[in-house]
């Protein structure tokens, strides 16, 4: 148990280290701040101008799932560039000279700056909330369950999420610059996230397909819950297709990791 | 058993390039070719050896550090370092040994110096007690006392390199792989470097081998020198040796009272200003029988020797083994 234990040290330390080095980013927190304020007001005055004279509800659930969206923008769309850089500067030489498990070192390390970046921007965000005005603002939690299992879900979606970014990685690994496929993953992701537009919001038809797919894990799943309070069953499954979808991407991202670093030949070296 | 062997060991590299004529099938159409990094190479190091590894660009230095680093797998022959074959198991093979990357970091930029160290202490599993009592060794050692709460993007370039130098050693490598440390930085902070390396392998008897295009690093850490070209050992050996074999031609530089009667001197003449540059060798002309020669000529105000720079004695072996 303990050499278990042990073997996690240099993953929770890397962990420790990204989350530290990213409060010191204040000036990006306050600069992401504003925009995604301002992103989601113009949101949310465009749904209540689509839905005037709708259902109140539906107006309801829809700012608030504005607003969540905009909270944990920075969860979704990070923007470190380290291993980009590593890759293109042939810093990544150092990386293959360590004795440890890159793929499990650089999610970890993604995982922490995903989450304290959307920590430093959630919190004055909610602040901001007591000073908007009452049908502007979100809505609380159904309940404390209801949060309790928002939280876990979103923990466990960023991790899905880190994996999903982490094949991103290996596809930049090959073509060494990331550029072409950010620029595709961005669309994707904003879509299928429900950033665009709520995932919610998609027909009843596509419904199956837009929850279970895996850009839907990382937040729209827990959205879900802090609006609507799932029953045991449902909470379960979702967990279940959270985890499951981490076990794949793992998976698919572990094997691509290994090819590339095995055929990496390094820049300039 | 010698610390690192490498028998017959060769690399080459598959590279797709555009066909040379051909248009806009360019787009989908590409060669093959194959690229020989290293071939042949034999060479033993023994524990504690401190070996440089020079050639010019493109040589196959880079190639050779990867397969001893078990970043790349060869294509024939076969390498043991310190019993292991690198490339097999890699991960228990890179924790033994350290390697400074001149032009590339380490440790992270907007984070204080010392959090990197405690990330290196975990990866390399040290437990805590051996790691304080290690880097207050090289603290001290590489003059990195009131740097360490700093973030790497608040050093200056030399006290950047010394960080990285700690950072490697760490985790007491037995084996220290050093790629243009001394690139960029400037002379106090060379030789520091250098006293330090030289005081790192006599201490702690750890085996160095450098990679370098400064030659004054050469002359004043390594006592033996693998010289590489096209892919092959070309040379292995005392620095001093090599340089003798290149040391040919001597310079000699004469200012005259008055213009002087040289008639035929057994050497090349050139004036530059009122100097006269003489080259000769030795082997051909002995000094001996020049020197009367010149003295003859007019009556001498000043003459040197002007000593060969390693540099061009460098340049010169390249330029004979056509490299």
């Amino acid at each position: 148990m303990m050499t278990k234990l042990k073997s996690w040290r240099p993953y929770l330390t890397v962990f420790r280290l990204r989350a530290l080095m990213e409060t010191q980013y204040r000036a990006a927190a306050l600069g992401g701040l504003v925009t995604q304020v301002f992103f989601g007001l113009v949101y949310i005055f465009l749904y209540t101008t689509l839905y005037a004279g709708g259902s109140p509800d539906l107006l309801r659930d829809t700012i608030t799932y504005v607003w969540l969206q905009q909270m944990f923008f920075r969860m979704m769309f990070s923007a470190d560039g380290e291993l980009g850089n590593l890759i293109m500067s042939g810093g990544i030489a150092y990386m293959l000279v360590r004795p440890v498990d890159q793929h499990r070192f650089w999610v970890a390390r993604d995982v922490a700056g995903r989450l304290v970046g959307a920590m430093m921007r959630l919190i004055p965000m909610l602040a901001i909330q007591l000073i908007l005005p009452k049908e502007l603002r979100i809505s609380l939690p159904d309940g404390a369950l209801s949060f309790f299992q928002f939280a876990v879900s979103l923990m466990i979606g960023c991790v899905c999420l880190c994996e999903l970014m982490s094949i991103i990685d290996a596809v930049t690994m090959k073509t060494l610059d990331k550029r072409g496929i950010s620029a595709i993953l961005n669309l994707t992701m904003m879509t299928f996230s429900g950033n665009v537009i709520p995932l919610t919001l998609f027909p009843d038809a596509l419904q199956t397909i837009i929850r279970y797919q895996p850009f839907a894990q990382a937040l729209d799943a827990p959205i879900r819950m802090y609006q609507h309070c799932a029953t045991l069953p449902q909470w379960a499954l979702t967990v279940a297709v959270q985890v499951g979808w981490i076990f794949i991407l793992r998976a698919i991202g572990r094997s691509m990791w290994n090819r590339r670093l095995n055929d990496l030949i390094v820049q300039g070296g | 058993m010698p610390f690192i062997e490498a028998h017959s060991l060769g690399k080459t590299y598959v590279r797709y390039a555009a066909p040379k004529n051909g248009g806009i099938s360019r787009l989908w159409r590409r060669e093959k070719q194959e690229i020989e990094a290293l071939s042949d190479a034999s060479f033993t190091i023994e524990q504690g050896e401190l070996v440089g590894l020079i050639g010019p660009n493109g040589a196959g230095k880079s190639t050779t550090v990867k397969l001893l680093t078990g970043i790349l797998t060869p294509t024939s022959g076969s390498c043991t370092v310190d019993g292991r074959t690198p490339w097999e198991n890699r991960k228990e093979h890179v924790r033994h040994l350290g390697a400074v990357f001149g032009q590339r970091t380490q440790l992270w930029w907007d984070v204080p110096i010392r959090d990197s160290f405690l990330l290196l202490r975990d990866i390399y599993d040290i437990d805590n007690v051996t790691w304080q009592k290690r880097l207050d060794a090289l603290v001290d050692a590489l003059e990195l006392e009131g740097f360490l709460n700093a973030p790497l993007r608040q050093l200056s370039l030399g006290q950047r390199m010394r960080a990285e130098l700690c950072g490697s050693l760490l985790h007491a490598p037995k084996l220290l792989f050093l790629d243009e440390p001394t690139i960029g930085l400037d002379a106090v902070s060379k030789l520091k470097l250098r006293a330090f390396l030289k005081e790192e392998n006599e201490k702690n008897g750890t085996t160095i081998l450098l990679t370098t295009h400064d030659m004054e690093d050469m002359l004043a850490l390594c006592s033996r020198v693998m010289v590489l070209g096209h892919g092959r050992l070309l040379y292995d050996g005392a620095l001093d040796l090599l340089l003798k074999q290149y040391d040919t031609v001597h310079t000699l530089r004469v200012v005259y009272e008055q213009t002087p009667d040289m008639g035929t001197l057994p050497c090349n003449v050139k004036q530059d200003g009122d100097a006269f540059i003489l080259t000769y060798e030795p082997a051909v002309t002995p000094t001996s029988e020049l020197l009367p020669r010149v003295l003859s000529a007019g009556s001498v105000r000043e003459m040197t020797l002007k000593e060969q720079n390693v540099d061009e004695l460098i340049a010169r072996m390249y330029k004979e083994l056509a490299l």
